[in-house]
């Protein structure tokens, strides 16, 4: 039974080696040597160090970012404890009862409710 | 024979090149030695130099207090600012200090001048508490060596209201006496922590695996159960009183019957917790009314009552032969007040001329007509397990004090104790405990927990309400609630004070006097005499019960009809218009 027939998948790429398995591999002319496989693995080992280390700058410059930002955080929570201060003493019973609005209430007479 | 000794030749490279190979030999052991066989000693010593600890610290938790619906604060944290320098590295020394000083001005601390010439020095504080304000001012100036660090102290808008009940916290950041010493560990919070690689200025940086980040747990925002503006009258009333009697101290508590919710705690004299450090008196650091416990008197009487009804050893038509004085075994119990001799005095007739025999015939009914063990046992099984005297509240407070009352199984609680107890003398309790023991009376029966905590805030305007905790239900029955409630209300109009009531409302009462043991006789005496009243007020049912309590009046008469009760009076007509209670 063919293959078609056994539903099995072939992708083209097998196909196409398939069909070229009897043809001659072509040799490029040019090999490297030693020194260039080592210069070669030596610029990768230097490319990834450089990855690495931006990485790793990339990654500490975050460091400075969140220290700056909690020193803007903790100067905008003591701006707003001040403020909340502040407007606790302007709402305090003793500020209240001394300002002028207070001095010119005047005592109910009497209090009635309507049923 | 010519010995002659052959060595081998080396030529000069190649005892060099043996020298290098014995170098690197060396150097690659060394480099062994440290690498791997001491690999996790410098790899501690590195940690330890790149990775620093810090303390994230968390912000203690502020308390705030109710006002008709909404949220006001009582106390704040406010941040403040320490400035140091290193001697060693500040530059010109005549120009920090005059920029300095006039910026922080009084803050400045005393002497700092010696050390900035100390240079073998590396901290010198410069001033302290200064305000975001200063604090921004000299960081603009940008002096070499001079640095500030933040922290936080305690603010209080209201001044001294609520001084007691508060309490203050230290310069450890511990909370001392009142509500901050009781739940410090709810105020405190939990600190962070902060493990990170850093830099040189110790910056922390994010490149290690191995950082801990744990964020701080802030404190509990505390909202209590008192009223701002009811505690605040109660102060003024407490101290206005005092002053008409010339008294020393005295306190209230306004509790609400229906949850034991403590409205208001005054306590005259009393501090400004800002100024704790000032205070020579210490004894106003207490909240007397949880931690003084007293004979209380005759506002127990009330109490007692209650007992009766509900044991059946009397109802509302009971009399009985009031001949002004009671034996009990070897001991006189005679009447203090007014006392209308008559053979058929009524139950009213008890609370309203605050009968000491009337109070002991009812004990000698719950034994079958005399003072008994039956009696005492009753009596007994009421007050501690009822009304719960003798063990603490658990109110929110440092200092709670149990109070004192004899077993009858004891020696000392023998019947002429316990014909003592029916009139408050003879057994110690505390105001909180006899507020909460009445409320439970006049409420139909049940005991809540006293709290002076009604819940906590996340922002300061939100209330995340705590539910009511009944520690006991029918303490008594409900019909015998009601029917107290009732004879409180008579005894209280039928009295001196009762007429001053606003018309249309339930308010009842009752005074007490107590005697003082003095402390050169061992006996009672009639000096520095303790007055109180205990009472509750609303419409259809009680809204408030206030005891009040002054000591060392000097008013001619009972010192709880003359000190006490007008104070309650004063209270009880103020705390009816506030609550907006409509009259039946």
């Amino acid at each position: 039974m063919s293959d078609r027939h056994n539903n099995k998948f072939i992708s083209r790429r097998e196909n196409a080696w398939r069909r070229n398995q009897n043809t001659v591999a072509f040799e490029h002319s040019t090999r490297l040597g030693p020194v260039s496989h080592t210069v070669l693995v030596a610029m990768m080992v230097a490319i990834l160090g450089l990855i690495y280390l931006t990485q790793v700058t990339k990654t500490s410059s975050y460091g400075y970012a969140i220290e700056r930002l909690n020193l803007q955080k903790t100067e905008l929570v003591a701006k707003k404890s001040e403020l909340q201060v502040e407007s606790a003493r302007l709402k305090s019973l003793q500020k209240i009862q001394s300002s002028e609005v207070a001095a010119n209430l005047t005592k109910p007479a009497s209090t009635d409710y309507i049923r | 024979m010519k010995f002659s000794l052959s060595l081998p030749r080396f030529r000069k490279s190649e005892i060099l090149a043996t020298i290098m190979i014995g170098f690197v030999v060396i150097i690659v052991l060394n480099l062994f030695y440290i690498q791997i066989i001491r690999h996790e000693y410098y790899k501690q010593q590195a940690y330890d130099e790149q990775v620093a600890k810090f303390v994230l610290p968390a912000k203690r938790g502020q308390i705030y207090a109710r006002e008709s619906g909404s949220i006001v604060p009582l106390v704040l944290n406010q941040p403040v600012y320490l400035a140091y320098a290193d001697p060693q590295q500040i530059g010109d020394k005549s120009k920090l200090v005059s920029t300095v000083e006039s910026i922080a001005g009084g803050n400045m601390v005393d002497d700092y001048k010696d050390g900035l010439n100390n240079k073998s020095l590396r901290y010198v504080v410069l001033a302290r508490q200064l305000s975001n304000k200063q604090a921004e001012l000299l960081k603009k100036k940008n002096l070499p060596g001079v640095g500030l660090t933040e922290s936080d102290r305690r603010v209080y808008p209201e001044g001294s209201l609520a001084a007691q009940l508060l309490g203050y916290v230290d310069s450890e950041n511990t909370g001392q006496y009142g509500v901050e010493g009781a739940l410090n560990d709810r105020l405190k919070g939990k600190d962070g922590k902060l493990q990170a690689v850093t830099d040189v200025r110790r910056i922390p940086l994010t490149v290690s695996d191995d950082d801990v980040s744990i964020p701080a747990k802030d404190g509990d925002n505390l909202v209590l159960s008192i009223d701002r503006n009811v505690q605040a009258y109660a102060e003024s009333a407490l101290k206005t009183g005092l002053k008409r009697v010339n008294a020393t101290k005295g306190s209230v508590v306004v509790m609400d019957p229906n949850n034991g919710q403590v409205m208001a705690m005054a306590n005259y004299p009393t501090y400004n917790p800002s100024q704790y450090g000032k205070v020579t008196n210490y004894g106003v650091f207490q909240n007397g009314i949880v931690s003084e416990p007293y004979e209380v008197g005759s506002v127990l009487k009330t109490l007692t009552m209650g007992v009766g009804l509900d044991t059946g050893a009397v109802s509302t038509n009971t009399t009985f032969n009031n001949r002004g004085y009671v034996q009990i075994d070897d001991t006189k119990i005679s009447n203090v007040e007014e006392d209308p001799i008559s053979a058929n005095a009524t139950m009213t007739d008890v609370l309203h001329y605050s009968l000491n025999t009337g109070v002991v015939f009812i004990l000698q009914q719950m034994g079958g007509g005399k003072v008994n063990l039956q009696a005492r046992n009753k009596l007994y099984n009421y007050f501690h397990d009822q009304y719960r005297f003798g063990k603490k509240t658990g109110i929110e407070q440092t200092g709670e004090s149990g109070g004192t009352i004899i077993s009858p199984k004891d020696e000392q609680g023998n019947n002429v104790r316990y014909a003592n107890m029916v009139f408050g003398q003879g057994m110690d309790v505390t105001m909180i405990q006899t507020a909460a023991a009445f409320g439970s009376a006049i409420n139909g029966g049940t005991y809540y927990k006293p709290t002076v905590v009604a819940g906590t805030t996340d922002n300061g305007s939100n209330l995340h309400a705590a539910k009511a905790k009944v520690l006991k239900s029918n303490i008594l029955r409900k019909n015998t609630s009601t029917t107290l409630r009732d004879m409180i209300v008579k005894g209280r109009q039928l009295g001196a004070l009762g007429g001053r009531d606003r018309s249309g409302y339930i308010v009842g009462g009752k005074t007490g006097t107590s005697q003082v043991i003095d402390p050169r006789t061992g006996k009672y005496t009639d000096e520095n005499s303790i007055g109180s009243y205990l009472g509750f007020g609303g419409n259809q049912t009680p809204h408030y019960v206030i005891m009040v309590q002054v000591k060392d009046s000097k008013a001619a008469g009972y010192s709880g009809t003359t000190a006490a009760g007008p104070i309650f009076l004063d209270i009880s007509n103020w705390l009816l218009d506030y609550l907006k209670l409509p009259p039946r």
